[in-house]
C-alpha cells in the first residue's frame, strides 16, 4: 500500500513513541531522526528508491540537524551534554573504551564493503517505444504508418463470426512463435525469457498495448529487432522480423489476437 | 426400543461411518465438481490452456509439435507429478502445485494471476477429459511424506549406494548429470523421446526441487515414463538416504545467472597441452553461469534446446587470453559434421514431428525457394563426408526411418563457439555492438567455433547469419574433453589482434555463446545461444585493500581522540577554575537533561 514497507514504517514509528515516552534528551531525538531517515530510505519502500536521492536527503537533513543544535548556546550545551559526560565521569569508562573501537571498526567495514561490491556488466539506457518511420514496406506494400489500421478491426461489430476466425487464426499465430518469449499468459515471461535482455514486452501492462496504435505494433512484428533504430538497440534484441515467416494477414490476426486477449484496444488514429 | 438402544444404535452408526471414512483414502471421493464448475474451468482452460494441451483436452494444441516435453495428454489420465501410488490418479491439489507453478524448463508455465477457484474449476474441466475421474478405482491414498533426514555424511554415502544398487546411473549418469548410457534411448509411453533429469541441475527438475518433491519422485514414481516407483523396493529410510545423496549432487538451488566472466590475470604461461598447470590457472577464476535459450529469431529455429546453461571462466596472462567453457550433454556426438553456418530446412525446426512438415502454411515454400537452391556450406565439401546432396535428399527419410528403429544417430557433431565483436564499439556509443545473432552488415562479430568431432578451433567472421566466412587472421587453439556427461572446452588466444578485438586490462569485451547438441540435430541456426554479456580482464595489479580500510580506521579513532582529550582539558581547566574560586566539581554532575 502506498509502495510502502509498512512494517518497517510502524516499527520506526513505535521507535518514535517509545522516545517520547520516556522524554529522550535532545541528542538520542537527533541521533533518531537521521538514523530512522536513513533506515526509512533503505528498507521503507516497496520499491527501493535511488542511493543517490536518499544521500541527499539523509545530507540536507544532517545539516539540518547540525544547525538545529548549534542554533543557541545553551541548546548547543544541551545536546553536547551526554557525549561530555561520557568522556568525562568514572563510570561510562568502558562504554567510552567500546564507542572508541566500535566508531573506527565501523568505518573500517564501510570501507571494505565499497571495496568489495561485485563487478557487474555495463548497462545501458534504451527507447522502450521508439518513435517509428513514417512508412514502411511489408511484403511489397507500402503502410502508411499514420493511417494504417488493423484491417479485420471493424469486424468486431461489422462481422463477429469472421472477427473470430481472425482471432483464432491469429492465436493459431502466436501459439505457434510467440510464447516462448512473451509467455502464455502474455506477461512477458516465456519459457526463453529469462534469457533474453531486452527482456520480452509483457502484454498485460496498460504501458505496452493500450498506448499504441495497431501500426505501431505491426511495425514491430513485422521488422523485429532488425527493423528498430539505434535507441533501441536492436543489436541486443531476440525479436524477429516476422515478415520472414508469416504472412501479412497472419501478422495482422496476431495483432489482433494480442489486444483482444488482454481486453484492450489499440489507441485510435489521431489519439495522444 | 428404549432410548438407551436407540443412542446406542446411534452411536453405532456413526462410529460406523467414521470408520468407513477414515479406511477410504481422503483423496478417494470422486469429485467431479458441479455443471457450472466445470462450465466455468471451460472458459479459463479455452483461454489459458488449450493452445498447448488441446481444445479437446488430447495434448494437441497449436504449440504442440514446437515444444518438448509434449503438453500432456488429458485424455488418457496418466499425470507424471503425483502424491499417489504409481499409476493412479492424481489428487485435485496435485494437479492444483503443478497449474500453480508450472513446470521448470518447460513450456508449462505457472498461473498466479487464476484464482484458487479459478483453478479449482480447471482441474474438474480437466477431469472431465478422461474416464477415469470416475473410476474409483482409480484412486489411490496420497503417500505420506516425511521430514527429511539429517544431511550427513552417513546419510550421504547410504544414498550413493542405493543409487548404485538401484541403478539410477543407467539413466541419471554416475555423477547424475542425465548421461546414463540408456538416456538416449528413453521415449515415453507416447513415444515420444524423453530428456533424463539432470540432477546436478536442482532449478530444472521439472516436478519441483524441494526434498520432498525428489522423495515424491522416488516414491510415487513418473506416470508414462521410464522412472518407476521405488515405493515396494526401498524402505522409507532408504528412500530418505537417496533424497540426500540426490541433492548432494546438486549445484546449488539456484543456476545464479550472471552476466559478466571476470577474466584473472596470472604470471604464468598458459600452454593448453600441460592439462594439470591449466586446471591449477582456472581454479583460481570466478565461474559464472550464463543462459542458453534456442535460435528462434532466424529461419532454422529450435524450439527446445537441449542445453539450457553454460559456464564459464576466463584467465589471462600477458600476452595471451585464455577462456573454459563447460556444459553438460547426455552423449558426446563426436562423428558427425557441423558448423555455424549449416542450413536447416524449415521442417526440421520441429523435428518434423508436426505432421505439416512440408506444408506449413504458404510460407515454408517461400523458405525452400529461398534457400534450398543453394549450395551445401563449404565445410561439407572440406572434410569431404556426408555431403549437402545426401542431406537435402534424403535427409528427412533417414530421420523420420529413425524414429522408430530408436534414438537418432550422429548425423550431426557436437559444437560450441564464442562470439566477440570484430571490433569495440567507438567512444561514445559503448551500448553500440553487432546484432547477437551472428552479426550484421556493418558491425561483424568472430566466431571461434570447435566441432568436437575435430576438437579444434576454427574462426569465422560473420556479417549476419546469411554471411558467415572462415577467417585465418587470428590463431585461436583449443582443447575439449568430455567426462561424465560434461563437454570441457579451453580456448587460448594472444590478448592482442590486428583483425579482431584485443584484450586489454580492464576492458568489458562483450561476448555470447552458442552451443550445438548433435543428438538434437542441432546445426548452424538451430542451436542454443546467448545474449549478449561481457568479459571483464581484472587488472594485473590488484589495488591494495588493507591500505584504505586501516586508513580510515585510523582518521576515525585519531578524530575519537582528539575530542576526547579537548573535552577533558576543557573539565580541567573549568575544575581548575573553579577550584581557585572554592567552588566544588558537582557543577558537572548536575543533569542538565
Amino acid at each position: 500500500m502506498l509502495g510502502l514497507n509498512l512494517p518497517v514504517v510502524i516499527v520506526l514509528a513505535a521507535i518514535g513513541g517509545v522516545l517520547a515516552w520516556r522524554r529522550a534528551n535532545t541528542l538520542t531525538w537527533l541521533l533518531y531522526t537521521w538514523v530512522a531517515l536513513w533506515a526509512f530510505f533503505k528498507y521503507g519502500f516497496a520499491v527501493p528508491i535511488p542511493q543517490s536521492v536518499a544521500t541527499i536527503y539523509l545530507g540536507i537533513t544532517g545539516l539540518a540537524l547540525v544547525c538545529f543544535a548549534s542554533s543557541s548556546r545553551e541548546r548547543l550545551s544541551e545536546t553536547v551534554q551526554p557525549i561530555v559526560r561520557l568522556i568525562l565521569e568514572p563510570r561510562y569508562r568502558l562504554a567510552l573504551a567500546g564507542l572508541l573501537v566500535a566508531l573506527p571498526a565501523l568505518a573500517a567495514y564501510n570501507v571494505y564493503a565499497d571495496l568489495n561490491v561485485p563487478l557487474e556488466a555495463p548497462g545501458f539506457g534504451r527507447e522502450v517505444h521508439p518513435p517509428p518511420p513514417t512508412e514502411m514496406t511489408v511484403h511489397d506494400e507500402t503502410v502508411d504508418m499514420a493511417t494504417a489500421e488493423n484491417p479485420y478491426l471493424h469486424y468486431k461489430h461489422d462481422d463477429p463470426e469472421l472477427y473470430g476466425e481472425h482471432l483464432e487464426n491469429g492465436r493459431r499465430v502466436y501459439y505457434e512463435n510467440c510464447f516462448w518469449c512473451h509467455g502464455d499468459g502474455m506477461g512477458g515471461d516465456g519459457m526463453f525469457a529469462h534469457g533474453l535482455n531486452p527482456v520480452p514486452s509483457n502484454f498485460n501492462d496498460v504501458g505496452t498495448l493500450p498506448i499504441l496504435q495497431s501500426s505501431f505494433v505491426h511495425w514491430r512484428i513485422a521488422k523485429g529487432a532488425p527493423g528498430l533504430p539505434g535507441a533501441g538497440t536492436p543489436w541486443d534484441s531476440m525479436m524477429p522480423a516476422w515478415e520472414k515467416f508469416l504472412t501479412t494477414e497472419e501478422m495482422w490476426d496476431v495483432n489482433l489476437f494480442i489486444y483482444d486477449f488482454n481486453g484492450y484496444e489499440p489507441r485510435a488514429l489521431g489519439q495522444h | 426400543m428404549t432410548l438407551h438402544a436407540t443412542r446406542r444404535a446411534q452411536a453405532m452408526a456413526t462410529v460406523a461411518a467414521a470408520a468407513l471414512l477414515l479406511a477410504l483414502p481422503a483423496g478417494a471421493q470422486v469429485d467431479l465438481g458441479t455443471e457450472e464448475q466445470r462450465a466455468a474451468g471451460k472458459v479459463v482452460y479455452d483461454k489459458y490452456c488449450g493452445q498447448c494441451h488441446g481444445d479437446t483436452g488430447d495434448g494437441n494444441g497449436y504449440a504442440t509439435p514446437r515444444v518438448k516435453p509434449k503438453p500432456r495428454d488429458f485424455t488418457t489420465g496418466t499425470y507424471k507429478f503425483r502424491t499417489t501410488p504409481n499409476g493412479m490418479l492424481p489428487t485435485d491439489d496435485d494437479l492444483r502445485r503443478v497449474i500453480e507453478i508450472g513446470a521448470p524448463y518447460t513450456s508449462m508455465p505457472g498461473w498466479p494471476n487464476l484464482t484458487s477457484a479459478e483453478i479449482q474449476n480447471v482441474i474438474y474441466y480437466i477431469k472431465s477429459f478422461s474416464p477415469d475421474f470416475e473410476n474409483p478405482d482409480r484412486y489411490g491414498e496420497p503417500i505420506e511424506i516425511p521430514r527429511p533426514l539429517e544431511s550427513t555424511e552417513e546419510s550421504i554415502a547410504r544414498g550413493r549406494v542405493v543409487y548404485e544398487e538401484q541403478g539410477c546411473a543407467a539413466c541419471h549418469g554416475e555423477v547424475g548429470r542425465g548421461d546414463g548410457p540408456s538416456a538416449p534411448t528413453l521415449v515415453n509411453d507416447k513415444g515420444d523421446p524423453i530428456k533424463v533429469a539432470d540432477l546436478t541441475q536442482r532449478w530444472t527438475y521439472r516436478g519441483g526441487a524441494t526434498k520432498e518433491d525428489i522423495y515424491r519422485t522416488f516414491s510415487t514414481g513418473l506416470n508414462g515414463t521410464p522412472m518407476p516407483s521405488y515405493a515396494d523396493s526401498l524402505e522409507i529410510e532408504d528412500r530418505q538416504h537417496l533424497v540426500n545423496y540426490v541433492y548432494s549432487l546438486g549445484d546449488g538451488d539456484e543456476p545464479n545467472y550472471g552476466t559478466l566472466i571476470t577474466a584473472v590475470y596470472s604470471e604464468e604461461p598458459i600452454d593448453l597441452q600441460d592439462g594439470e598447470t591449466l586446471d591449477a590457472l582456472f581454479e583460481a577464476a570466478p565461474t559464472t553461469r550464463f543462459p542458453l535459450v534456442g535460435q528462434i529469431t532466424e529461419p532454422g529455429r529450435n524450439f527446445f534446446p537441449s542445453v539450457t546453461s553454460i559456464e564459464a571462466q576466463a584467465v589471462y596472462n600477458r600476452d595471451e587470453i585464455a577462456f573454459r567453457v563447460r556444459w553438460h550433454d547426455l552423449r558426446a556426438d563426436t562423428s558427425g559434421r557441423n558448423s555455424p553456418s549449416l542450413e536447416v530446412p524449415m521442417w526440421d525446426e520441429d523435428n518434423g514431428i508436426g505432421d505439416d512438415a512440408g506444408d506449413d502454411g504458404g510460407d515454408s515454400d517461400d523458405f525452400f525457394g529461398d534457400f534450398g537452391g543453394e549450395e551445401a556450406p563449404a565445410e561439407d565439401d572440406f572434410f569431404g563426408d556426408s555431403g549437402g546432396d545426401d542431406f537435402f535428399g534424403d535427409g528427412g527419410d533417414d530421420f523420420f526411418g529413425a524414429a522408430d528403429a530408436g534414438p537418432p544417430g550422429a548425423e550431426f557433431s557436437d559444437a560450441v563457439a564464442l562470439q566477440f565483436p570484430a571490433s569495440l564499439a567507438p567512444e561514445g556509443t559503448p551500448e553500440l555492438k553487432p546484432y547477437f545473432l551472428y552479426g550484421d552488415s556493418q558491425n561483424p562479430v568472430d566466431l571461434w567455433f570447435v566441432n568436437l568431432t575435430y576438437g579444434v578451433a576454427d574462426t569465422f567472421r560473420g556479417r549476419g547469419s546469411e554471411s558467415i566466412e572462415p577467417t585465418e587472421a587470428d590463431i585461436v587453439e583449443a582443447v575439449t574433453s568430455y567426462d561424465q556427461g560434461e563437454w570441457t572446452v579451453t580456448y587460448k588466444r594472444r590478448r592482442s589482434s590486428r583483425a579482431g578485438v584485443s584484450f586489454a586490462e580492464q576492458q568489458y569485451t562483450p561476448l555470447a555463446f552458442s552451443v550445438w547438441d548433435g543428438f538434437n540435430r542441432e546445426r548452424g541456426n538451430k542451436r542454443a545461444l546467448s545474449s549478449w554479456f561481457y568479459v571483464y580482464t581484472e587488472p594485473s595489479v590488484q589495488a591494495a585493500t588493507t591500505f584504505p580500510i586501516v586508513r580510515a580506521a585510523v582518521i576515525v579513532l585519531v578524530l575519537e581522540l582528539l575530542v576526547v582529550f579537548l573535552v577533558r582539558r576543557r573539565a580541567r581547566q573549568k575544575a581548575a577554575g573553579e577550584e581557585a574560586a572554592g567552588t566544588t566539581l558537582a557543577t558537572t554532575e548536575a543533569p542538565a537533561v
